[in-house]
């Protein structure tokens, strides 16, 4: 059987079996490869293409103006502009997130009856489409119609409507809430996740020292939520930070440039001033601003990774 | 010789897994492109035309239902799919589709400016055979001039004429009012309104909003001050007093709007009017056809004029949007698409598809308006002097790409539009109460920038 083992196995019978291995690997590996340079790679590389171009949207035809866009975009008010907005909606909303998650956790942490229907009926806002969201937010913001706007003025708070989504910073508020409305069960289920694996003897212990509830949740509960929270902070900032469709669709971005966030800079150039060439800048400009939280979010994930081995 | 068996048979069995393992990613592989739309034989009559239109109210669904299974009928093979887009979104979309060469076969009802644009950047088919086939004999004496383009050919047709700018007003509000007569200066509008205003009533519906509708109103206004967008030959005019008279009547309007008016396009203007929130209106036909469906108590009150001027020294206007038919550049079923561009005026068809919004897309067909199956449709009798105005003025009306019989076409309007550069002045004036002439000074300076692009 040695001797057997020994002899060179597959002489003139073909490739040797790490080489057969490797291939086949790299076949099975093929595909990922494949998509992830069609999907991610070459849209990445295509913008960056397009940015150093003028180009008319619909013919996509335009002329090579090297670091044109660029110099536009950081000389831009417009740009600048935007991101400010952008950093107001994406502190707000996420702020908003987070406080109403963790308390909307820390509720359904407890044994109530329904609790799991409670559980369930907490992610509806995350699963309904952004599209469905905004139709019937819009309808409840509605001056004539809207629900909002009855109850503010039959309780007597208010003797006329409430221009929700067409004033300043009423427009800014109300984008804000809507977006905290829709993205705070994210953060609901993986605190919640987080809650149900802490140990019970910490809250033993606490009480025992004599700690009340808001020094528990304080000393017990936050410390224990903080890894978790960091990670749902990059990770909304990152989600935030690009939001498109609920702005766009809630205020388009008015009045004015108000709610104008860079992602809507970004369909405004492409579309409604039909520059490719400097819609692809300003994206590269959200990538670069994105790519930082990118890196924290991975360091984090790395040194979990560390200290898990 | 058992060694040697052995051997090979050790050898052997992880390669036949390899193989079986290969094997079935091939067949896999092979499954699966076989199953790609591309690989299978295409057949001759497989055709699938999408057609796009910003007019998809239901009533217009079904006309439009109607047309298309007479057409699959009378074309075997022939498949239609009626993809609706909005007057807000089509010029982001069909930028989008061009871009993409994803572009749909048929696109209607978008204004006739878009179609000069398009067509001047090369992306749309030369509409001529369209027009013989329809007959040119029909159509009502330069229905098509706005389709010519400077090449001789036409860039589309017609499929209806919109009077978009009326006033509409209510008869018991005026008289409740003390108001005899339809205000006919801005000075006697915003009175009028100030006097209808309360008790849940707004005086008008018009729009602050950073979109097309308020692009529309504000182009209304200033042409109603005796100003222009560009002069004749496309120089940029805007920066006129005609413009800051029109921004300040404007303003001056904002506390006689809903608070939501912020917002507000054009579905929340007609709404406005229709369900009975405001006491004028400012839109097309389709109030007639509303009005009656959807709030009949006020139906034998509403009626409609032309929109008010700065004064009576101002000649009143029309903007008509000129609802086009064009193909596309780009699409592959060119001729099934020139045929049924066609097929959507054979009477039958034509007629089902105007009476949906019957006084709102008005016929382009000197025939059509004359056949009884037209002219008897309950909206159109009960209306009779409403529907004449309409047809009169928008026949000799303008829009942002022929403000007048004088000027040049305007092939960047769909770029003007799109880019939202009136409605922000607008916002900028209204709602931020930034300096008027400051603000017009701005947006001469944009309007320049796109007219250079």
């Amino acid at each position: 059987m040695t001797a057997v083992v020994s002899e060179s196995p597959r002489t003139g019978l073909g490739p040797s079996l790490p080489r057969q291995y490797a291939t086949i690997g790299m076949l099975l590996i093929a595909p990922t490869l494949l998509i992830f340079a069609l999907v991610i790679a070459y849209p990445l590389v295509y913008a960056v293409y397009l940015s150093f171009f003028s180009i008319y949207t619909p013919t996509l035809k335009g002329g090579w103006v090297g670091l044109e866009n660029y110099r536009v975009m950081l000389t831009s008010a417009e740009f600048w502009s935007a991101l400010a907005t952008t950093i107001v909606w994406t502190l707000g909303t996420l702020t908003l997130q987070v406080v109403l998650g963790v308390a909307m956790a820390l509720l359904l942490n407890l044994n109530f009856y329904f609790r799991s229907l409670a559980r369930s009926l907490v992610l509806f806002p995350y699963f309904v489409s952004t599209v469905v969201a905004v139709l019937v937010w819009r309808w409840m913001f509605n001056d004539v119609y809207g629900i909002l706007n009855r109850a503010l003025i039959v309780s007597g708070l208010s003797d006329m409507p409430l221009d929700w989504l067409g004033a300043m910073p009423n427009a800014m508020i109300s984008v804000i809430l809507v977006g905290a409305w829709k993205y705070f069960p994210f953060v609901v289920i993986a605190v919640l996740a987080r809650l149900q694996t802490i140990p019970e003897a910490l809250y033993e212990a606490a009480r025992i020292d004599g700690a009340g509830a808001w020094s528990r949740f304080w000393d017990v509960t936050l410390p224990q939520l903080r890894e978790v929270l960091l990670v749902i902070v990059l990770l909304r900032t990152i989600w935030d930070f690009k939001e498109f469709d609920l702005i766009y669709l809630l205020t388009g971005g008015g009045p004015v440039t108000s709610t104008e966030t860079l992602p809507l800079l970004v369909y405004k150039q492409a579309f409604g001033m039909n520059s490719m060439g400097l819609a692809s800048t300003y994206a590269i400009g959200i990538m670069l601003v994105l790519l930082v939280f990118m890196i924290l979010y991975l360091r984090r994930a790395r040194g979990d990774r560390g200290t898990a081995t | 010789m058992t060694t040697p068996t052995r051997k090979i048979d050790a050898a052997g069995l992880p390669l036949t897994r390899r193989r079986a393992l290969q094997g079935a990613g091939i067949a896999g592989l092979a499954a699966a492109f076989a199953s790609l739309p591309f690989t299978r034989p295409a057949r001759a009559d497989d055709i699938t035309l999408r057609w796009w239109s910003p007019q998809s109210a239901p009533a217009q669904l079904a006309a439009y239902k109607f047309q298309i299974a007479a057409f699959e009928a009378a074309n075997p093979g022939v498949k239609v799919v009626f993809e609706p887009t909005s007057d807000e979104t089509y010029p982001a979309q069909m930028a989008a589709a061009f871009a993409s060469g994803q572009v749909p076969d048929i696109v209607t009802h978008i204004p006739s400016f878009s179609v000069a644009s398009y067509y001047a950047k090369g992306l749309v088919e030369p509409f001529d055979d369209v027009i013989k086939a329809i007959g040119p004999e029909k159509y009502y004496e330069g229905a098509n001039k706005t389709y010519e383009a400077g090449d001789g050919h036409f860039t589309g047709t017609g499929i209806g004429n919109t009077a978009a700018d009326n006033l509409w007003v209510r008869k018991d509000l005026m008289a409740k009012a003390s108001i005899d007569k339809i205000p006919e200066t801005w000075d006697e509008l915003r009175s009028a309104a100030q006097k209808m205003q309360g008790g849940g009533i707004y005086g008008v519906p018009l729009p602050f909003a950073k979109n097309s509708a308020t692009s529309f109103v504000v182009t209304t206004l200033i042409h109603g001050a005796g100003g222009e967008l560009f002069t004749p030959d496309l120089q940029v005019a805007i920066d006129s007093d005609a413009t800051v008279n029109a921004l300040e009547f404007y303003k001056s309007l904002r506390e006689l709007a809903p608070p939501g008016a912020t917002s507000y396009s054009w579905g929340e203007m007609i709404t406005a009017f229709v369900s009975g929130a405001t006491a004028t209106g400012y839109y097309a036909g389709r109030v007639l056809v509303n009005v009656n469906k959807q709030n009949p108590a006020i139906a034998d009150f509403i009626t409609c004029a032309q929109y008010p001027t700065i004064s009576d020294k101002v000649a009143k206007s029309t903007i008509n949007d000129f609802p086009s038919v064009f193909i596309p550049k780009g699409t592959k079923n060119l001729e099934t698409a020139k045929k049924f561009a066609a097929f959507l005026f054979v009477p039958d068809g034509y007629i089902k598809q105007l009476l949906a919004a019957p006084g709102h897309i008005l016929p382009v067909l000197r025939t059509i308006a004359e056949d009884p199956a037209y002219t008897s449709d309950p909206i159109i009798k009960k209306y009779p002097k409403e529907v004449e105005l309409m047809t009169v003025n928008a026949a000799k009306g303008y829009n942002m790409g022929f403000e007048s019989p004088a000027h040049k076409p305007n092939t960047k309007s769909v770029d003007i539009i799109a880019s939202d550069v009136l409605s922000e002045m607008v916002q900028r004036v209204t709602l931020n109460n930034e300096n008027t002439k400051a603000v017009v000074g701005d947006t001469a300076k944009k309007l320049e920038a796109i007219m250079k692009s």
